[in-house]
């Protein structure tokens, strides 16, 4: 019997269609090769979920992982990871998230669980260190976040909710998860795959902390920590203050935040938009997840009502890209989709499509630029399948852009809709968008660090050359914060080698900073294997014609083919996008070349 | 690219962390390395200075390439880092010749460094002895030092690693001065004592 440090070295196993649940070990040599969240549910998956699986199939797995750091005292560490085949790119989906529903699951004695089979009815999942309780959720149907939330955790204390809204119920492809009505595990569509399995919301309860295995060791790791994240000004000054809605200005203020579906430079929204604005005008008070010094969050409140956010993507996705200056109304569709359950980047980047569509006279009535009244009704469309409009818009941008024969105006990589970053300035951000496993996203492998922030480094961000190896190192570390489970804010100040003292100081398990990004190579490997599996290629990598062929005010498109020759040398993959079998041995990977 | 060696090489020179031709420096593209010719002057860098060779096997440019290829060539295989410096830097090598490792006592090199190793080896320059214990001990430590030889460190960029160097010279620099005073010090710093665990 292994004596776990950080682990409980238990994992859940949930069958909905049977409605049992049996409890596994957790395996030394997963937690040792994958660490945890996001790398155990990228291993789990592959090898619980059948190729070619329908992600909204009752075969279809979702996995909820927490990190050995998850629940301790590591500042950031109320995270953890949920990991599907996402049903709006077919890739493998991994989303991460705050709160305190990680440290929960983690507290009832369980590091990971792991979801089959679909429930006859909708239903709740009641879990603690006792197991599983099936409940019936018929009165919770159609129920906003809210008010589903409150219902399941209303007099409870030490209880975490995952819960969805109407969107997710209806498989709408943009559904998020909502955790404990203020965090999302918002990207790909994973609150379609759990409406799929019927279950509107998932109660985990437990209060028990793991054990660590050098405690003297970790209390001076935390200190230096510590002392690292209050000296550094984005983690001690910016984030707190002004939240994620620092970047407004930020990037607004250097052309590289967009509007307009990429059509327009966003400057000329800073002032309207802007973190500081909403410091002064919106916010009630900041909220933190578990484990957190920095307390990013932003409990706000408008004419209308009061709820959490919006994040500076919220307020690009729903403000600056829909042509939209009001702050107010993007807070109030930002509580929207909050309520429906929905991601707001692919809403807002559906809608702008929309938006586009109807100017170019293809799209006879839809939301309008500027419009706030007409993107609410929109979002309401699409979060209901409402309407020819909503039933399209339900399944993303590309799906929408399609039917009417317009790809080109989908701004999107992979299927999901791009974030808040114009990589027609930032070179290495584009790489990235191509690359990422999940389709275009900014937390994959962040380059706003290089590029923007001057963290480790500020680096040209015009140039191509290095890029590659710069995104790579990035897209490792990102892989290996999302297994420990950290939060990504953290490594604006922390480097490698902090987390790997905290790591070894709570396991037991002995690892240095490069053996680190060496285990995030193994997890980003691996999820390519899983994308090839599902049949991605090279041809998958690619960025929407806009960003390569239109220049932004500054003259600048993305040259993207020499970058990415770069990148595919670099990682030791073949032309096709395959990692080589020479690049498997190295990773411990070669037992799986054969799946692929 | 070049430039970027060009501005470090004459940082490096020009802050006495080298002799005339001494150190060398690398960056990591793709599958390919820039390397510093070997018998160059880091302070005056020009284009030709600079030798584009394999990342894992030889080809005719390794004829030109800095002695030190192999070090660097272990150290990429076994790290992510992007960038390698090494110098010769005098108040860190008369250190290294003092201590088993480096507990800097200043701020600056606490927080950036913490501690140093040094490793001790009788043939210091260009061997695989040096290529293994340097690429192994920078799998956890940024910057480590060859007793009596010098720093090396890795970074995502040329800079980064020159700032771990720079900051190691300046906390050994310190640390001599300290013993030249033989003034008892007084501390400032919470777990002081704790920084070797590092």
């Amino acid at each position: 019997m292994t004596e776990w440090h950080g682990y409980c070295g238990r994992v859940l196993y949930v069958d909905l269609s049977e409605q049992t649940y049996h409890v596994e070990e957790l395996d030394v040599a997963l937690a040792r090769d994958f660490i945890g969240g996001r790398g155990l549910g990228a291993r789990l998956l592959f090898d619980l979920a059948p190729p070619d699986v329908a992600p909204l199939s009752p075969e279809a797995p979702l996995i909820f992982a927490t990190g050995p750091l998850t629940g301790t005292k590591a500042p950031t560490s109320g995270r953890f990871s949920l990991t599907g085949k996402s049903p709006l790119t077919g890739t493998v989906l991994d989303t991460n998230c705050g709160g305190a529903f990680g440290a929960r699951l983690k507290g009832a004695g369980y590091d990971a669980l792991v979801v089959t089979g679909a429930s006859s009815s909708l239903s709740t999942l009641e879990i603690d260190a006792e197991g599983v309780r099936f409940v019936a959720a018929d009165a919770l149907a159609g129920a906003e976040v809210s008010r589903a939330t409150t219902a399941l955790l209303e007099g409870r204390t030490g209880v975490s909710a995952a819960v969805i809204g109407s969107a997710g119920e209806r498989e709408v492809l943009l559904a998020t998860i909502m955790v404990d009505n203020r965090r999302a595990l918002g990207r790909g569509g994973m609150g379609a795959v759990m409406g799929s399995k019927k279950i509107k919301g998932i109660v985990v309860s437990g209060l028990t902390r793991p054990s660590v295995a050098h405690p003297e060791d970790l209390e001076f790791f935390l200190y230096e920590v510590k002392k690292t994240l209050s000296a550094n000004p984005i983690t001690s000054t910016a984030l707190p203050r002004f939240g994620t809605a620092m970047l407004v200005g930020v990037l607004g203020k250097r052309g590289l935040m967009p509007a307009m579906n990429y059509r327009e430079p966003g400057g000329a929204f800073v002032d309207g938009l802007s973190g500081e604005r909403l410091a002064d005008e919106f916010l009630v008070k900041r909220a933190g997840c578990w484990g957190c010094p920095i307390v990013c969050g932003r409990q706000t409140r408008t004419a209308k009502g009061e709820g959490h956010g919006p994040e500076y993507e919220t307020i690009w996705a729903l403000g600056a890209n829909l042509g939209i200056d009001s702050l107010e109304a993007v807070v109030d569709l930002n509580y929207l989709c909050n309520e429906l359950g929905l991601d707001t980047i692919s809403v807002g980047g559906t809608i702008a499509a929309a938006i586009e569509l109807a100017e170019e006279g293809l799209l006879a009535e839809g939301p309008r630029r500027g419009d706030s009244a007409s993107v609410a009704d929109a979002i309401r469309a699409l979060g209901a399948r409402k309407g020819e409009f909503g039933e399209a818009a339900a399944s993303g941008a590309r799906a929408l852009c399609a039917s009417f024969a317009r790809p080109d105006i989908a701004m999107e990589v992979k299927g999901l809709e791009l974030p808040a970053y114009d990589p027609r300035g930032m070179q290495g951000q584009g790489l990235g968008y191509a690359t990422s496993n999940r389709g275009g996203c900014h937390l994959r492998g962040n380059m706003l660090g290089f590029e923007v922030l001057g963290t480790p480094k500020l680096v040209d961000p015009a140039a191509t050359g290095g890029k590659a190896g710069l995104l790579i190192v990035a897209q490792h570390l990102g892989a290996a914060l999302d297994s420990l489970s950290l939060c990504k804010f953290s490594s604006f100040a922390l480097s490698e080698e902090h987390y790997a003292r905290l790591f070894s100081a709570v396991t037991g398990f002995e690892m240095g900073g490069q053996e680190l990004l060496g285990t995030g190579e193994r997890i980003w490997n691996l999820e390519r294997l899983y994308n090839n599996r599902e049949g991605f290629t090279a041809a998958d990598d690619r960025l929407p014609t806009r960003l390569l062929e239109d220049a932004n005010a500054a003259g600048q498109v993305v040259d993207l083919a020499p970058m990415l020759e770069e990148y595919y040398r670099f990682r030791g993959w073949n032309g096709s996008g395959v990692p080589r079998s020479a690049k498997l041995e190295q990773l411990g990977l070669s037992e799986l070349a054969g799946a692929v | 690219m070049y430039e970027q060696f060009r501005d470090i090489g004459q940082d490096i020179y020009t802050a006495g962390l080298i002799s005339s031709h001494g150190g060398n420096m690398s960056v990591r593209v793709g599958d390919r390395i820039l390397i510093t010719r070997r018998g160059s002057m880091l302070g005056r860098l020009t284009e030709r200075d600079i030798i584009e060779t394999s990342l894992d096997h030889d080809d005719s440019e390794v004829a030109l390439a800095s002695t030190e290829i192999v070090v660097h060539r272990a150290i990429y295989a076994r790290t992510n880092g992007l960038a390698i410096v090494h110098t010769h830097s005098p108040h860190t090598i008369l250190r290294s010749m003092i201590d088993d490792e480096i507990v800097p006592i200043d701020s600056e090199a606490s927080y950036l460094l913490h501690k140093v190793p040094v490793y001790s080896l009788p043939q210091t320059a260009g061997s695989s002895a040096v290529a293994d214990t340097v690429s192994e001990a920078l799998r956890e430590y940024k910057c480590v030092l060859l007793r009596g030889h010098g720093p090396f460190a890795i970074g995502t960029v040329l800079e980064e690693a020159f700032q771990w160097i720079s900051c190691l010279e300046m906390a050994c620099k310190i640390l001599n001065l300290r013993d030249q005073t033989g003034a008892t010090l007084k501390e400032y710093r919470e777990h002081g004592e704790d920084y070797a665990k590092w």
